[in-house]
C-alpha cells in the first residue's frame, strides 16, 4: 500500500518536472530552433514568472484582505482572524502589524486557510498571476534582448547570459522580492482540493500549460508567422530584402516565448509552493533546456518533447540511485553527471548535430486539402 | 605610506580583467565565437595557486608558468575537441557557441571534482579560500599589488612585439584580416588557430592564478567573472587587441571603485550589487558605440562639434 503511493508521487513529480521544463524547452525552440535566437538567459523570464508569483499574490491578497493594517481591519473575516490569533500566542505584534517578507510564514499560512475556503478566488487568484508574469517573462525578454536585438547573434548572446544574471543577483540581494536568501512560501491557490491531492492539482495545472504551450507553439509554427521565422534563421539578409522587418520578428519570438516561460515559472513555483531565487540558477534552467532541445531536435517539437522527456527521466533516475555510487567515489557524484552532460552535449553536436528527430518541411495544411485546392484551380476555366 | 584598499583591489582586477579580455577577443578575433568557457577556464589558474601554496608549500609565483601551460592546454583540448571537428562540419556560430558552453559545463564539473578531491585528501579548504598569506610583501604592499599590473604590461608589450614584429605575428594579423586570402598568400591558417587558443587559454590561466592570490574564489569564480570579461571585450570593441587591454582596465576599474562608490553615496546595501556595473558598460556600449571604444572615430566627433 506504502509502495504504491510512493510511485504514486515519484510519478507526479516526474510529470511536473517535465511538464515544467516542457513549457521551457518548446518556448526555447520557437527562439533557437525555428528563429536562431541564442537565447542563453532562458533562466531569466521563468525565473522573473516564478518571483512574480513569490511577491504579487501574496501581496495583493493580503493588502486587500487588510492584513498589514492589524487585526481590526480583518476582524469580520472568520478565517483570518482566528489564524493570526493563533499566531499571536507566540508573537503577539502579528495583530497590529505584517510584513509578507518578514512574517511570511503566518502571512501565507493564513491566506492558504482563506483560499482554502473558496475555489473561485483561488482559481481567481491564480489566473491573474498568471497573467502578471506573463507580462513581466515578456517585458523583461523585451528588455534584456534591446541592446543586442540589432547585432549579430553572438553579441544578443553575451548580452542575454549577462542580464539573466542580474536576475539572480538581484533576487538574492534584495529581500523585498521573494525573501533573498530565505526564500518565501506562497498562498496555495490549489489547497481548496485538500490535502496530498493539491500536488496532482499543481502537476496537472502545469501539464495543461505544457499542452497549450506545445498546440500553441505547433500551429504558430506552421503559420505564415512561422515561416517568415525559418527564413531569417536560414537567411537573414536574404528575408531582409524581401521587406521583413527582422529586428521585429525577433522581438516578437522573445516577448512570445518569454511570456510563456514567464507562466512556466508561476505555474512550477506554485507547485513547489515556495520561491527561493538560488534555485534558478543558469545550469539548471538555461543549459539544460538547451541540452534537452539539441538532443531532441532543433526545430522539431515532437523532437523537443523527446528530448526533454528522456532527460527528465534519465536525470531523475540518476537522482534516485546516485547515492549507490556515493561511497566509492573522492567526490559528489553530482559533478560525474555534469561533466559527462557536457561532453554528451559536444558529441551530439558533433555527431548527430539535429538532434535524434531531424527538422522536416512540412505543410501548413494536409497533403489531401492542398492536393484539392489545387485541382479546384486547375477545374477553374 | 600605504595605499587605499579599494585602489589595491581595483587595480588588482582592472589589470588581470585586461589580460581576460585580450584572451577572449584574441580566439573572437580568429574564430568569430566568443568563448563562454574563457572564465573556467581562468578557475584552473586559482586552483594551481590553492594547490601550490596548500599542499606543496610553496610560493604560487614559482606555479604560474604551470597555470599559463594548464589553461593552454585546456583551451586546446576545447580547440580541437569541438570548435575544429565543428568548424570543419561547417556548423554555425549558435553551434559554436553551445560548444564552448557545453565545455564549461563540464570544466565547472571537474572543477568542483577537484576541490572535493583536495578536501578529502588534504583536508584542506578548497571552496571559498583565500590565499593572500602565500603572497609576499613589497614596502608593505602585498606583492600582486606590484605584480599584476607589471606582468600585465610586460605580456602587453611582448604580445605587441610578437604581433608586429615577428613573422608569424604579422601572419597571424593577415588571417585575422582576411583568412581566404592570407590562407593564398600561403599562411598556415590552421596554425593560427592553434596559436591564438594557445595564447588566449594561457593568459586566462595566469590572470587566474594571480586573481587567486587575491580575491576570494571558488569553482564558480571564473563563470561569474565571464560577464565582466564579456563586458570588458564588449566596450573594447572585440576587433583589436589594444581595445581588449582598455575595456579591460575600464570595466575592472569602474567595477571596484564604482560599487565603492555608489556604497559610499548610497549605503552599503547597493555593494552586492556589483555586477551590475560591468552589465551597464556593456549595454550602453553596445546601445551607443557598438563597435567599442576603439570603434568610435573619436576625430570625426570632435569635428561635429565644432562645426
Amino acid at each position: 500500500m506504502v509502495d504504491v503511493s510512493l510511485i504514486l508521487l515519484f510519478v507526479i513529480d516526474l510529470v511536473a518536472v517535465f511538464a515544467a521544463y516542457l513549457i521551457v524547452t518548446v518556448s526555447l525552440n520557437l527562439e533557437f530552433g525555428y528563429t536562431g535566437i541564442p537565447n542563453f538567459g532562458k533562466v531569466l523570464p521563468f525565473a522573473a514568472g516564478a518571483f512574480a508569483a513569490g511577491s504579487f499574490p501574496g501581496r495583493l491578497l493580503a493588502e486587500l484582505s487588510g492584513l498589514p493594517r492589524g487585526i481590526e481591519a480583518y476582524a469580520s473575516n472568520e478565517i483570518l482572524a482566528t489564524c493570526v490569533r493563533e499566531f499571536a500566542f507566540r508573537k503577539p505584534q502579528v495583530l497590529t502589524y505584517l510584513n509578507y517578507v518578514e512574517d511570511n510564514v503566518v502571512v501565507t499560512t493564513c491566506l492558504t486557510k482563506l483560499l482554502q475556503s473558496s475555489p473561485l478566488l483561488s482559481i481567481s487568484v491564480l489566473l491573474l498571476t498568471l497573467l502578471v508574469a506573463a507580462a513581466v517573462g515578456a517585458t523583461l525578454g523585451y528588455v534584456s534582448s534591446y541592446p543586442a536585438i540589432r547585432l549579430r547573434e553572438d553579441y544578443l548572446a553575451m548580452t542575454l547570459l549577462a542580464m539573466a544574471e542580474l536576475v539572480s543577483v538581484v533576487g538574492y540581494n534584495y529581500p523585498e522580492i521573494v525573501g533573498g536568501t530565505l526564500g518565501v512560501s506562497l498562498p496555495d491557490p490549489y489547497a481548496w482540493v485538500g490535502g496530498e491531492r493539491r500536488f496532482l492539482l499543481a502537476t496537472v495545472a502545469l501539464a495543461v500549460m505544457a499542452l497549450i504551450t506545445f498546440f500553441y507553439m505547433e500551429r504558430v509554427s506552421l503559420s505564415p508567422f512561422g515561416r517568415v521565422m525559418k527564413a531569417v534563421r536560414d537567411g537573414e539578409l536574404a528575408s531582409e530584402a524581401l521587406g521583413k522587418d527582422v529586428v521585429r520578428l525577433r522581438q516578437k519570438v522573445l516577448i512570445i516565448a518569454s511570456a510563456l516561460a514567464g507562466i512556466g515559472g508561476a505555474l512550477w513555483a506554485f507547485y513547489l509552493g515556495g520561491v527561493i531565487s538560488t534555485g534558478y540558477d543558469r545550469v539548471t534552467w538555461t543549459f539544460w533546456p538547451w541540452v534537452m532541445v539539441i538532443i531532441g531536435g532543433a526545430a522539431n517539437n515532437l523532437g523537443v518533447v523527446l528530448g526533454t522527456g528522456i532527460f527528465v527521466t534519465s536525470r531523475k533516475l540518476i537522482d534516485f540511485y546516485k547515492f549507490a555510487l556515493e561511497p566509492y567515489l573522492p567526490f559528489s557524484v553530482v559533478w560525474v553527471d555534469r561533466l559527462a552532460l557536457g561532453i554528451l552535449l559536444i558529441f551530439m553536436l558533433i555527431v548527430r548535430p539535429e538532434g535524434i528527430l531531424a527538422e522536416k518541411p512540412r505543410t501548413a495544411m494536409k497533403k489531401e486539402k492542398i492536393l484539392s485546392i489545387m485541382r479546384r484551380a486547375k477545374t477553374k476555366p | 605610506m600605504s595605499v587605499e584598499p579599494i585602489i589595491r583591489d581595483a587595480l588588482i582586477f582592472g589589470c588581470l580583467l585586461s589580460l581576460l579580455s585580450i584572451g577572449l577577443t584574441l580566439t573572437y578575433l580568429i574564430t568569430k565565437v566568443p568563448n563562454f568557457s574563457h572564465g573556467s577556464i581562468a578557475t584552473i589558474g586559482t586552483y594551481v595557486t590553492l594547490s601550490s601554496g596548500e599542499i606543496l608549500g610553496a610560493s604560487p609565483y614559482a606555479f604560474i608558468p604551470l597555470a599559463f601551460l594548464l589553461g593552454a592546454v585546456t583551451s586546446l583540448i576545447l580547440y580541437y575537441s569541438a570548435i575544429k571537428p565543428l568548424i570543419r562540419r561547417g556548423a554555425g556560430l549558435v553551434s559554436l557557441m553551445v560548444a564552448t558552453i557545453a565545455f564549461e559545463l563540464a570544466l565547472i564539473a571537474a572543477l568542483n571534482m577537484y576541490a572535493d578531491y583536495v578536501t578529502k585528501t588534504f583536508k584542506i579548504a578548497s571552496r571559498d579560500f583565500i590565499l593572500r598569506k602565500y603572497d609576499f610583501q613589497i614596502l608593505g604592499e602585498p606583492g600582486v599589488f606590484v605584480t599584476s599590473p607589471a606582468i600585465a604590461v610586460l605580456l602587453v608589450v611582448l604580445l605587441h612585439i610578437f604581433l608586429t614584429k615577428t613573422k608569424f605575428g604579422v601572419a597571424m594579423r593577415a588571417a585575422i584580416e582576411d583568412q581566404a586570402l592570407a590562407g593564398v598568400l600561403g599562411i598556415n591558417i590552421r596554425r593560427v588557430y592553434v596559436v591564438s587558443w594557445f595564447l588566449s587559454g594561457g593568459l586566462a590561466g595566469l590572470a587566474g592564478a594571480m586573481l587567486g592570490l587575491w580575491f576570494q574564489a571558488d569553482p564558480g569564480y571564473g563563470s561569474r567573472v565571464l560577464v565582466s570579461i564579456f563586458a570588458a571585450s564588449v566596450v573594447g570593441g572585440l576587433l583589436n587587441i589594444y581595445g581588449a587591454i582598455l575595456g579591460g582596465l575600464l570595466v575592472g576599474l569602474s567595477e571596484i571603485l564604482g560599487t565603492n562608490w555608489l556604497g559610499m553615496a548610497f549605503g552599503t546595501w547597493i555593494l552586492p550589487y556589483k555586477p551590475v556595473i560591468p552589465l551597464i558598460a556593456m549595454v550602453v556600449t553596445l546601445l551607443f558605440a557598438p563597435k567599442g571604444i576603439t570603434g568610435v572615430k573619436w576625430r570625426s566627433l570632435r569635428f561635429r562639434w565644432k562645426a
